[in-house]
């Protein structure tokens, strides 16, 4: 079997998993393929997608944010905080401060050159206390005129499509483009792939590494956003219990971990995956609280599956 | 080279440092009764950091800590006399949990020595499957403990000292003794500083990277049988916040990220440091929301100390 | 005299390269073995084998009479045979005394506890016979180089009186990093040693060969040409035997060699790296091939890296077309006009991850994008002409790089920097790892390069290489430049000089 027909089954692997699952779930459940069911799962998953989509880029590179989480509890709790007073200006401030998050992992990755998964944890606590700060240390409600006004664009319905689906689709849309069709997409997997030579052909590596760390920023952000709305409030804990299925949809996707191979459109697929096999752990009688027991197990399959092991001669 | 023994004794000149300028803000800070509180609140910490520390001295993480002292602390509350489980155990309890987790530290060792995944993915992932079934039998509801006895463990007092830092006092021993006089202690400092020459030496590396997260799992363990003592109860959340107090310690107390470097002994100044840092918030009226923030700050900036550049050509 | 260790008809092969061929060897009981070669004569390869990290393919390896193959380094040094690397095999965050036991930690234990008095006095003895005076009990990290390696003799001379079978101690350029006083107090462990174990000693420096060794052999192009007792050898002698065949001109297109230039175009000035080069000057002009020989450690790869920008210089200045340039980062390098193609293809050369087409146009990634988007059509023109130009062996531009072979990977990595249209070209090891057909391309390719008017840096594989090639040498000794020849075709310098400026 030839490199390219390996990569295909590959690519095919999560799709197909997604499929089995869905009509497994269906065979259990036939009201699980009408339309509007298919659509509110979609849209349920769309906060989990969000989370993950920018994520995935540093995660191409070979590095890793583990901030994700802290930053989406914070920009709902901006969100939350801010409307009131300052209307729509408040989104835009909450988006900017999640990109500001990424821009500080970004910075000290590069230029304190703390490998990632310790700076981004760190980044995460300093994003959590501004949470707790922002939040006064309790959830924000917001106010239903305020969630008509400035948040039906993330939930609201129209034509019968959930808007969560419009986001995310638009979402999956950009940021495939950018990283199949520009030169930063382009330099995020060489990059991953191989650093040393990016590098000696004279690339600004530290460039390419603080956009990926912006975006997955700015996406987690976003998704703090997107939860916010959803909720009808904002609080520090929000998305505390997200950073695991996130990188779990990244690396079942088939994205590895090892960086170099991913995109986009495997993480919606994984995203997908996490979302049905939650309906179907609830439908077989699995506990919300059990739910953890198998994201955690997956999550270490999936890694093993995916990484690349001749690129790490020692793994640690 | 000198500059080298200034690096290992900073911490110990950091911490003494804080301690003035927490006194002269806060008079309060310099009693016996207060030395003893921080003494004390260090216990659990102190325990934590021995396992850790020879984690990351052999380049690696375990990002389940948090997982496992839930997980030792919901097996302990329920095996002493409890309000619901009808077990009555006492004091034989306390083998019991910590056996338990040893056996997750060997799950972990496994895991990522024989799928080849790196650590810090397989411990995430196993320390969420902990949390999970630490949620999952109890249903989300805490196990009260009734025995008296068994909470001696940290409320008594010895020699007009809390118990719990005798116990404390005692793993720094142990893991002391492990460290300098035991081949184990000795191949944890070849693998992390170069694992390759360690292996053509003749240095079972996988035989000793799993004993080492087994022994890992054993202080985390009696972390968590420490902290149902102390609170009297076992449930899922009990160690919520450790893991980043934890990383913070070791690596503020001089251990480096990359392996090979450090020292238990470092570590217990690391705890010290980051509990007096607390503890001189308290006293100084700074909401303990800042905290995690400030850890945070503390990581980034230890780190960024210790890290020998030279070594890592590029950071992930 | 007993014959403790033994090669008999040993060849070993790697996909399309006979590494060695058929080797014969034996090394007595209290005896020296010299043993010397060029670059890619097979000493690596043997040593390895010896190690126990590569297997025979034919032939045997006989330990005390017996059959034997080691399953790794430490399986080896088990049975007797410990090797001291030029790479340390010392773990700095141990002390002397748990470097010298490390693995062997057993005859110390008490109760699973390491008696440190017990362990620290034996490794004393140790140190004594390799005249170290250091305390067992202190870090290796505090210890410089030299008495770093005589610990690692040590560790191989506590095998003695723990192994009933006979010791030997391979030492693969012990001297390349000592000063003069270290090398002689090494030469006199070394006539010690003889008593207590047989030494199998690897070294470009003929003189010390000479000098320290009882018989020595001569490998070339893998196989062993010579066999003296070192009584009845002299250096050029030796040289001779090292060199063997005869320049071919056809080869390296020496008839497509050019002997006018276009105007200067590189200048380099005093350039100073600490610890690797002094005061190098040299210019070059379009078209014109500088050939760099020196032996590891000479300074030539520090120099071709540091115009890639990949090592700081300490002092001097580099000059392009007059104007003074910054190569502090490789971008830097890049822009100034350089293009450096590195001697490790795989992880510095390529990104395998990538396509052909990825790949070349890497380096030049402004010219093939509008607004950050990727102009796929000019790219992709720009690619499929190179291919063709350069009879680069791909399916298609979308090919992913890890998919060819090593010689078309290397032209790939070449069109880049001429996509880029760099003005200079540093080649280190631009043949390394490709096969001989592929080799010849690459020459064909260097030649056109230069009439295009690039003005090369050639770091050769072999001696050959770089005087078959080039129109001038710089020979670089110890980070200094030891000699220049001109290398006009027809006229060109012969291999023995060159050696004897380099060592």
């Amino acid at each position: 079997m030839t490199e390219k027909h390996k990569q295909f089954i590959r690519n095919l692997v999560p799709i197909f998993t997604l499929l089995i699952l869905v009509f497994g779930i269906a065979a259990y459940e036939p009201g699980f393929l009408r339309p509007r069911n298919l659509m509110t799962v979609t849209a349920d998953t769309m906060t989990l997608f969000l989370m993950a989509s920018g994520a995935t880029l540093v995660i191409m590179l070979g590095s890793i944010d583990l901030s994700i989480q802290a930053i989406a509890s914070m920009t709902s709790c901006i969100v939350a905080a801010m409307l009131p007073m300052f209307g729509g200006t408040a989104l835009l401030f909450a988006l900017a401060a999640g990109a500001a998050a990424g821009i500080l992992s970004g910075l000290v990755v590069n230029y304190l050159r703390i490998p990632s998964f310790v700076a981004t944890l760190a980044i995460g606590g300093i994003m959590t206390s501004v949470a707790f700060w922002a939040s006064n240390e309790r959830s924000i409600y917001i106010s239903d005129e305020d969630k008509l006004v400035w948040l039906n664009w993330a939930t609201g319905t129209t034509a019968g499509i959930d808007h969560e689906v419009v986001v995310g689709l638009a979402v999956l849309a950009v940021l495939s483009v950018i990283l199949s069709l520009t030169r930063f997409g382009r330099l995020v997997r060489a990059v991953g792939s191989q650093e040393r030579a990016v590098v000696a052909s004279g690339i600004n590596v530290n460039g390419v590494k603080f956009f990926a760390f912006v975006i997955s920023g700015f996406m987690a952000g976003l998704a703090g956003l997107v939860m916010a709305a959803r909720l009808g409030s904002g609080s520090p804990t929000l998305a505390s219990e997200f950073l695991l299925p996130a990188i779990a949809c990244i690396i079942v996707g088939g994205t590895a971990i090892t960086g170099g191979v991913g995109s986009i459109w495997k993480t919606f697929v994984g995203a997908l995956i996490i979302a049905v096999v939650r309906i179907g752990m609830t439908f077989v009688g699995v506990t919300v609280f059990a739910q953890q027991i198998v994201f955690g197990l997956v999550l270490v399959l999936a890694v093993a599956m995916t990484i690349d092991r001749t690129k790490v001669s020692v793994v640690k | 080279m000198a500059s080298i023994n200034l690096r290992a004794l900073a911490p110990i000149g950091v911490f003494f440092l804080l301690c003035i300028v927490i006194a002269i803000f806060s008079p309060n800070f310099l009693s016996v009764s207060n030395a003893i509180r921080i003494l004390n609140a260090s216990a659990i910490p102190v325990v934590l950091v021995m396992g850790a520390t020879f984690v990351i001295l052999m380049g690696s993480i375990d990002l389940s800590i948090e997982g496992i002292v839930a997980l030792c602390a919901v097996v302990t509350a329920s095996l002493v006399l409890n309000d619901t489980t009808a077990a009555n155990l006492g004091m034989w309890a306390i083998p019991f949990a910590v056996l338990t987790g040893g056996m997750v530290g060997a799950i972990n060792g496994a895991t990522h020595v024989y799928l080849r995944v790196p650590s810090f993915m397989a411990t995430l992932g196993i320390g969420f499957v902990c949390l999970g079934i630490a949620t999952a039998a109890l249903g989300g509801f805490p196990v009260r403990i009734a025995d008296r006895g068994f909470r001696a463990l940290t409320l008594g007092r010895t020699l007009g000292l809390p118990n719990g830092i005798w116990v404390a006092t005692a793993a720094v021993l142990v893991a002391l003794v492990i460290q300098e006089r035991t081949r184990l202690g000795r191949y944890v400092f070849a693998i992390g500083t170069d694992e390759v020459t360690a292996r053509q030496s003749g240095v079972p590396v996988e035989r000793i990277r799993i004993l080492v997260f087994v022994l890992a799992g054993l202080f985390s363990g009696m972390a968590g049988v420490m902290a149902a003592a102390q609170l009297g109860q076992g449930h899922a959340l009990i160690a919520s916040g450790r893991l980043f107090t934890t990383i913070t310690a070791v690596v503020v107390g001089g251990t480096a990220l990359s392996g090979g470097v450090g020292s238990v002994l470092n570590s217990v100044v690391g705890v010290l440091i980051v509990v007096v840092l607390t503890n001189g918030m308290v006293l100084m009226g700074v909401p303990p929301f800042v905290q995690q923030g400030v850890q945070g700050f503390l990581i980034i900036v230890a780190v960024s100390i210790a890290l020998d550049r030279r070594q890592l050509e590029f950071v992930k | 005299m007993k014959t403790v260790l033994e090669l008999r008809n040993v060849t070993k092969e790697f996909p399309g390269v006979r590494a060695l061929d058929s080797v014969n060897l034996h090394v007595g009981r209290n005896e020296v073995v010299g043993l010397i070669g060029e670059n890619g004569a097979g000493k690596s390869t043997l040593v390895k084998i010896l190690a126990g990290i590569h297997r025979i393919n034919e032939g045997e390896m006989l330990f005390e009479g017996k059959p034997t193959s080691f399953r790794s380094p430490r399986d080896a040094f088990n049975h007797g045979l410990a090797m001291v690397f030029q790479e340390q095999s010392i773990i700095q965050t141990l002390t002397v005394a748990e470097n010298i036991f490390l693995g062997r930690e057993q005859e110390f234990l008490r109760f699973g506890i390491i008696d440190k008095r017990s362990m620290n006095s034996a490794a004393k003895v140790e140190l004594a016979k390799v005249h170290l005076n250091c305390e067992p009990s202190e870090k290796c990290s505090k210890l410089d180089f030299a008495a770093r390696q005589m610990v690692e003799i040590a560790k191989a001379l506590s095998l003695d009186g723990r192994l009933d079978s006979d010791i030997v101690i391979l030492l693969d350029e012990p001297t390349s990093v000592l000063e003069r006083r270290e090398i002689n107090l090494l030469f006199e462990i070394i006539g010690e040693l003889k008593a207590k174990a047989s030494i199998i000693f690897i070294s470009h420096r003929l003189d010390e060969v000479l000098e320290v060794s009882d018989r020595i052999y001569v490998l070339r192009d893998g196989a062993v040409v010579h066999e003296t007792a070192s009584a009845d050898a002299s250096i050029t002698g030796l040289h001779e035997h090292m060199v063997g065949r005869q320049l071919d001109h056809e080869y390296y297109r020496e008839n497509k060699q050019r002997s006018s230039f276009g105007d200067p175009v590189l200048s380099v000035r005093d350039l100073t790296i600490d610890g690797e080069l002094r005061n190098l000057s040299v210019d070059l002009a379009a078209g014109e091939i500088l050939g760099l020989a020196g032996v590891v450690g000479s300074g030539r790869e520090a120099f071709a890296r540091c115009l890639g920008g990949l090592m700081l210089p300490s002092s001097g200045e580099i000059l392009i077309d007059g104007k003074p340039v910054k190569l502090n980062q490789p971008n830097q390098a890049v822009d100034s006009g350089f293009g450096f193609v590195p001697s490790e293809r795989k992880s510095e050369g390529i990104v395998s991850g990538l396509s052909v087409a990825e790949n070349m146009t890497l380096a030049a990634g402004k010219r093939f994008s509008r607004f950050g988007f990727i102009r796929f059509d000019r790219e992709r023109t720009e690619c499929q002409h190179w291919i063709k130009r350069l009879q680069i062996r791909t399916p298609s531009v979308k090919t992913p790089m890890q998919s060819l072979s090593g010689g078309n990977q290397q032209k790939v990595v070449l069109s880049k920097w001429q996509i880029v249209g760099s003005k200079v070209a540093v080649l280190d090891h631009p043949t390394r790892g490709i096969d001989v057909g592929a080799k010849e391309d690459v020459y064909e390719l260097i030649r056109e390069m230069a009439d295009q008017g690039i003005a090369i840096v050639l770091l050769g594989d072999t001696l050959e290489e770089v005087i078959g090639l080039s129109n001038r040498i710089l020979v670089l000794r110890d980070g200094e430049v030891s000699a220049q020849f001109d290398a006009p075709a027809g006229a060109k310098p012969d291999q023995l000089d060159l050696i004897s400026n380099m060592v």
